[in-house]
């Protein structure tokens, strides 16, 4: 006889906290797929022009937009759950007092539109 | 018998290591990037032409861009996986380590040798 509770695999049904969890841990699926997108992209980009039009081409595919739609807004739960992480994990100390997590966590915005800006610099600049 | 087992050196440390760093980057790189890449891009409503891309690519950027933008997400993306299955409770614990951890080894390689050989 053991006391060890055991669980079974759908477990995480039975809760609404449980299930956001298991819905982050999906976040993975769609970038997984967007990344092999990207690997695609490179090795046509080292083909030459005509195999670089043609990955253009399949990303353009209704289906690979939507799973790529799907993998933007999966980016951005990520973030917003990843970034309210950061201040419990490593609460920063300036002079005393430590800094509350809303900055933390807003600093970490700025960091994602920082980025979104040098994108489109690249492409629009 | 206890004292006869040698403790193993976990290997742990470096999976959450890679987890973590690709945990910064999908939240900080990757919704920029999807966006252009994945949807402006295929869409029409911004223009990249190979000439461009392959120059910019095949430079020192194309190798922060592998590691930034693929290979630590990839980890990032594959832990998620791996502790997702072990979650629904798939009992091959090992197998499942070596299929996530290699797969993303392998996406890793496959993108540093494309940087590699179109230098």
């Amino acid at each position: 006889m053991s006391y060890r509770p055991t669980l079974t695999p759908t477990w995480w049904l039975k809760n609404s906290a449980f299930k956001i969890y298991m819905v982050r841990e999906l976040t993975a699926l769609p970038l997984l797929f967007f990344l092999l997108c990207l690997v695609m992209g490179l090795y046509s980009l080292s083909q030459g022009a005509e195999q670089w039009l043609a990955w253009l081409a399949v990303m353009q595919n209704p289906l690979v937009l939507l799973i790529n739609a799907l993998a933007f807004v999966s980016s951005l739960f990520h973030a917003w759950t990843f970034f309210q992480l950061f201040p419990r994990v490593m609460p920063i100390r300036l002079g005393g007092t430590t800094l509350p997590a809303a900055v933390l966590i807003a600093g970490q915005w700025v960091g994602v539109f920082v980025v979104f800006a040098l994108v489109a610099w690249l492409f629009w600049g | 018998m206890q004292q006869n087992k040698k403790l193993k050196r976990s290997d742990e440390p470096i999976w959450w290591g890679l987890f973590s760093g690709g945990g910064v980057c999908f939240a900080v790189f990757l919704p920029s990037v999807i966006f252009f890449y994945g949807l402006l891009l295929p869409l029409e409503l911004v223009t990249l032409d190979y000439q461009q891309a392959s120059q910019w690519f095949f430079s020192f950027w194309g190798l922060v861009f592998v590691g930034a933008v693929i290979i630590l997400p990839a980890f990032h993306s594959l832990h998620r996986i791996r502790h997702a299955l072990y979650d629904v409770k798939f009992q091959q614990k090992t197998l499942i380590k070596w299929l996530t951890m290699g797969f993303a080894a392998l996406l890793s390689l496959a993108s540093l040798l494309i940087w590699v050989l179109g230098l």
